[in-house]
């Protein structure tokens, strides 16, 4: 480091930087603001904005402070006459073609060009010519443009570029006809393609479906989680007079950097859906009445009240909070129930361990070899897709063991397309390979050998199971292969299962006693009862039996902030709960961080935090545990509970278990995994979202 | 990025031959440096005007998503993404031209075609493409180029003779 | 008490001297007005009721850029924007609430469309509870009505702004 060192001056304060650091970084790490537009921390560098220009002693002109690298005894003058005299010509430049249409546009009150030009803009402008026009160009249903905005930073271009590996976006023409734009109009499909929005320093792209919601300056905003994946992506909620208008990145270098997937960032439109549940409903014959909360409750806890010890079911969302999971699972265990899971599209249930990635979030970028096992990573766990992007752009070996082809923006060492029963004997060809079996025997072959390879001689490297991998016919053993494969390279396993919170959940206790139902066995035999939080049983499990066994039971009670079709036709009873950023909670992420937030939004109608009507419903049955007035003392007993619990090791080998030839893993496309984003229409409208509502038929 | 079906047939034996001894030049991996000598054989091959089709089948052929070779081909001035004549024909009309008369030289050509600058004559035969900069070329002023071809110290007659002389 | 107080108050001098006054003021010219008869002149720059403006053509000015609904320092203006059917930026909801408002004119300063303007109407009164607050129709309807006297009293102040 010391020889890296150079000591430079900037505004007469002198300074240590590393060599080669270009000035701006110095700068913002020092706490000296040079105004930008292009440049972009997570992006490369364009210097193409020219608004960062500094005067450097002995240089004859200022310079770009994006792309001016230090040198030792570097003089920097950031607010000089010079440099301001430089910057405010860049800024009547940048001002020229920029309409004055601030009171209309979605940007005004956070929009940087408006920002920097009350620093630097004139107050009348010299330029009395016609301004440029620019057609707006189509992106799709998730981003609107005004193209006549553009400064032309390029971010756009670049994060297309570097970080989502899509380069579908691109300058054009050149001069007074530069524009941004697609190849002959194409909308941007990718799964982070909202994070244009953010990127945009001005009003040209914006979001489309808040386009002329609401104004900056009118929202709070609230700390929230990402309620989709596993990650825990870091978001703010935009809340307006207790609605959630909007949700933006909070950056957290550790987890999501400053990006968030569409996803995340659409799916608060599946809040306010047409068919939320207002009131506690209770069924009366064929139709529904609404009713008060005290009489719902009631009705509840007498129709628990009546099933056979063991007779009732509990199927939570994986997405619900540590918080409601506690509870819950101290629900059905006081009423004397073992049957509460979370895994509704699992298949097979070996022992129970809770899902980890095994490593942090950002050392994912510094991988340098991964096998990933069942998993369609870019829709299951996007921004994680995007780390693993960055890993093999600069190098690591990353292979895939897929039941089917999913396309990758990245270069893939190796991508094996296997059924199930294939994958196995995959695995199992990689084990031996792995004990040193050579190629020609055992059924290796000279790909084999190079993936375990890279496995074995990189120092970094990882085995991951997927979400394909755990509704696998036989996760069990499959798991068991991986573990084997990861103790003989080295590598570490990661579990990377469906849902914000399920490791959260495997530590609430949402997971089985030994000997009772699980979620398979649930939605499969008719118990007497069910108690379902957050949970759409068909739509939320692959199973096809789940509306069977949901008809068969004699008393449904449905937590649910939806009052789906599907429910309507099978529960006794629905009491509205809060979604997504109308209760206060905690995930549990993949890589074993606890994160709270507190409610963001004014739950909808008569809706209640589900931890406050687990914990009603708990002091109606005369149930132990269910004193706490605050969520934080349910998290508090939550956390005690897990950090007491002893870590299971994934348990190794197991054989291969015997499945049909013929067995298949279904994939459950992009905007399907919950019922969250089911609602969003935005979302729905997308490329990723048409196909799945048309190709449900279709996939065999 | 990846077309449905493939569009590398659009381009020709000679074309896909000059655009490999140019990717050839360039060290392995930055074929990108060689679209702007691909699209000067593809618009050459298809009478001076490139198509998205013909774009995109550069960039096919180059392993490069289409925008990267729409903005070189929309950038460049000698590159045309619309229809228009086989002849490229644009009179210079900077300082040392135009105070030789190249004023006169435009409505000359105009007048002669009848068709003004950026439009193709209905035969599809030239095309007057704009009024160029300076090419460096005032000791001959008032001058033309036309498909890359210097023609200098123009008189109406000498206009007639090599406006008349395309084919 | 002394002699010439003591005179004063005995020969009424000072009601003589009101009197008189009051005599006087008998010829001269009246300043009361015989209110709602007669009315008193107004500026040009009377703030009084609220009104919403439309362009000649019929179109709304308002744009829904809440600049308004952002200086008012009373928080008396509630909007709520959405996309129109044209696609152009509009309200769906704009609503003053005359009891907290305070007529200052700063949402008609703010304006940047000229489009929420104060009129000179000052006499009106509410019956019913609710009727305080002046939605868009109401308000529209208001400039719809007045848009004569609105457009004078903005051309005549305009030289000065």
């Amino acid at each position: 480091m010391s020889e890296d060192a150079v000591n430079i001056t900037v505004d007469g304060v002198p300074m240590k930087a590393r060599k080669g650091e270009m000035i701006i970084r110095v700068t913002d790490a020092n706490d000296v603001y040079v105004p930008r537009f292009c440049y972009h921390e997570k992006l490369p560098v364009a210097a193409n904005c020219r608004m960062c220009l500094v005067e450097v002693e002995k240089a004859p002109k200022p310079l770009p402070a994006c792309a001016t690298p230090v040198m030792e005894g570097m003089v920097i003058r950031t607010k000089s006459a010079k440099a301001i005299a430089a910057q405010r010509s860049v800024m009547e430049f940048l001002l020229i073609n920029h309409p004055l249409d601030c009171p209309i546009c979605d940007q005004g009150g956070e929009c940087e060009l408006q920002d920097l030009a009350i620093g630097y803009g004139r107050d009348i402008s010299r330029y009395h010519e016609r301004k440029r026009v620019v057609k707006d160009k189509n992106l799709g249903p998730l981003v609107s443009s005004d193209m006549t905005r553009c400064i032309h930073c390029t971010r756009c271009v670049r994060f297309g570029q570097d970080v989502a590996g899509i380069p579908e976006l691109g300058t054009t023409g050149r001069g007074e006809h530069n524009e941004i734009g697609t190849y002959i109009e194409a909308s941007v499909n990718h799964e982070l393609s909202g994070n244009i929005i953010d990127l945009c320093p001005v009003g040209a792209l914006n979001s489309k479906p808040f386009r002329y919601r609401a104004r900056s300056w009118e929202m709070t905003q609230q700390p929230l989680v990402s309620p989709h994946d596993g990650l825990g992506t870091n978001l703010y909620g935009h809340v307006r007079r207790g609605r959630l208008m909007r949700v933006v990145p909070r950056r957290n270098d550790a987890i999501n950097e400053t990006w968030i997937s569409d996803r995340d960032r659409f799916s608060y439109e599946g809040v306010y859906s047409a068919d939320r549940l207002q009131a506690p409903m209770l069924r009366d014959g064929d139709s529904w009445k609404s009713v008060d909360w005290q009489t719902a409750l009631e009705a509840v806890a007498q129709g628990l009240q009546q099933a056979p010890k063991g007779g009732t079911g509990f199927l939570a969302s994986a997405s619900s909070t540590v918080e409601e999971l506690t509870l819950l699972s101290r629900l059905a265990r006081g009423i004397g129930s073992g049957n509460i899971d979370h895994r509704l599209r699992q298949t097979d249930f070996p022992a129970a361990v809770t899902p980890s990635l095994g490593m942090a979030v950002a050392d994912v970028d510094a991988l340098q070899a991964l096998l990933v096992v069942g998993a369609n990573l870019r829709h299951e766990i996007p921004l994680l897709a995007s780390r693993v992007r960055k890993a093999a752009v600069s190098g690591a070996k990353v292979s895939f063991l897929n039941p089917e082809r999913f396309e990758y923006l990245f270069p893939v060492a190796q991508y094996w397309v296997a059924s199930p029963a294939q994958q196995l004997a995959a695995l199992q060809v990689l084990v031996a390979a792995a004990r040193g079996a050579a190629a020609g025997s055992e059924g290796v072959t000279a790909e084999h050998l190079q993936v375990v390879d890279s496995l074995k001689s990189k120092e970094r490297k990882a085995i991951w199971l997927g979400a394909l991998a755990q509704r696998h016919p036989a996760f069990g053993a499959l798991r068991g292969l991986a573990a084997e494969l990861a103790a003989l390279t080295g590598a570490t396993l990661g579990i990377l299962a469906e849902g914000a919170n399920a490791a959260g959940a495997h530590l609430a206790g949402a997971v089985p006693d030994a000997g009772a139902l699980n979620a398979g066995q649930m939605l499969t035999s008719s118990l007497h009862s069910y108690v379902l939080l957050g949970v759409e049983p068909q739509a939320d499990s692959l199973s096809a039996s789940a509306a069977a066994a949901m008809a068969g039971a004699r008393f449904v009670v449905a937590l649910t902030p939806y009052a789906s079709d599907e429910l309507k036709a099978v529960a006794t009873v629905m009491l509205p709960i809060g979604s997504f950023a109308e209760t206060s909670g905690t995930y549990v992420s993949l890589e074993g961080r606890w994160q709270s937030f507190g409610g963001a939004a004014q739950p909808v109608g008569e809706s209640r935090p589900a931890w406050k009507v687990l914990r009603v419903l708990g002091n109606l049955l005369g149930l132990q545990g269910f004193a706490q007035s605050t969520s934080e003392e349910v998290l508090a007993e939550a956390r005690a509970a897990a950090d007491g619990a002893v870590p299971q090791a994934v348990p190794q080998g197991g054989g291969v278990a015997a499945i049909a030839a013929d067995a298949a893993v279904t994939d459950v496309p992009l905007y399907q995994i919950d019922a969250l984003v089911r609602r969003a229409p935005a979302l729905q409208a997308t490329r990723d979202g048409m196909q799945a509502s048309q190709g449900v038929q279709g996939a065999a | 990025m990846t077309g449905s079906t493939s569009k590398i047939g659009l381009l020709n034996e000679h074309t896909r031959h000059e655009i490999d001894s140019w990717v050839a030049r360039f060290p392995e991996g930055r074929q990108r440096s060689a679209v702007l000598s691909a699209l000067r054989f593809t618009q050459e091959q298809n009478q001076g005007f490139l198509t998205p089709d013909l774009m995109e089948a550069v960039a096919e052929y180059l392993k490069l998503p289409a925008i990267q070779v729409f903005e070189v081909a929309s950038f460049y001035s000698m590159f045309e993404t619309h229809p228009c004549g086989r002849h490229h024909v644009s009179v210079c009309t900077n300082i040392s031209c135009m105070l030789n008369g190249s004023d006169e030289v435009v409505a000359y050509v105009e007048k002669k075609l009848g068709i003004k600058t950026g439009e193709s004559t209905p035969d599809g035969r030239i095309f007057l493409k704009r009024e160029e900069e300076c090419l460096a070329s005032c000791t001959g002023a008032p001058m033309m180029m036309v498909d890359h071809h210097f023609h200098e110290h123009l008189t109406p007659e000498k206009i007639d003779g090599v406006l008349d002389a395309l084919k | 008490m002394s002699r010439a107080s003591f005179f004063k108050t005995f020969l009424l001098t000072e009601l003589l001297q009101g009197m008189a006054l009051t005599f006087r003021t008998l010829f001269r010219p009246k300043v009361t007005l015989n209110y709602p008869e007669e009315k008193a002149p107004q500026s040009v720059r009377f703030r009084g009721l609220h009104a919403l403006r439309r362009y000649p053509n019929g179109e709304e000015r308002c744009i829904a850029c809440k600049l308004c609904e952002a200086t008012c320092p009373a928080l008396a203006i509630t909007i709520e924007s959405d996309v129109a059917d044209d696609g152009t930026r509009r309200t769906t909801r704009y609503d003053i609430d005359l009891f907290k408002c305070i007529y200052c004119g700063f949402c008609e300063e703010a304006c940047p469309v000229d489009a929420i303007v104060e009129t000179r109407i000052h006499e009106y009164h509410m019956e019913h509870r609710g009727e305080n607050i002046m939605t868009k129709d109401k308000l529209l309807a208001v400039g719809d009505r007045y848009e004569a006297m609105i457009n004078a009293d903005k051309s005549a102040d305009a030289r000065y702004r």
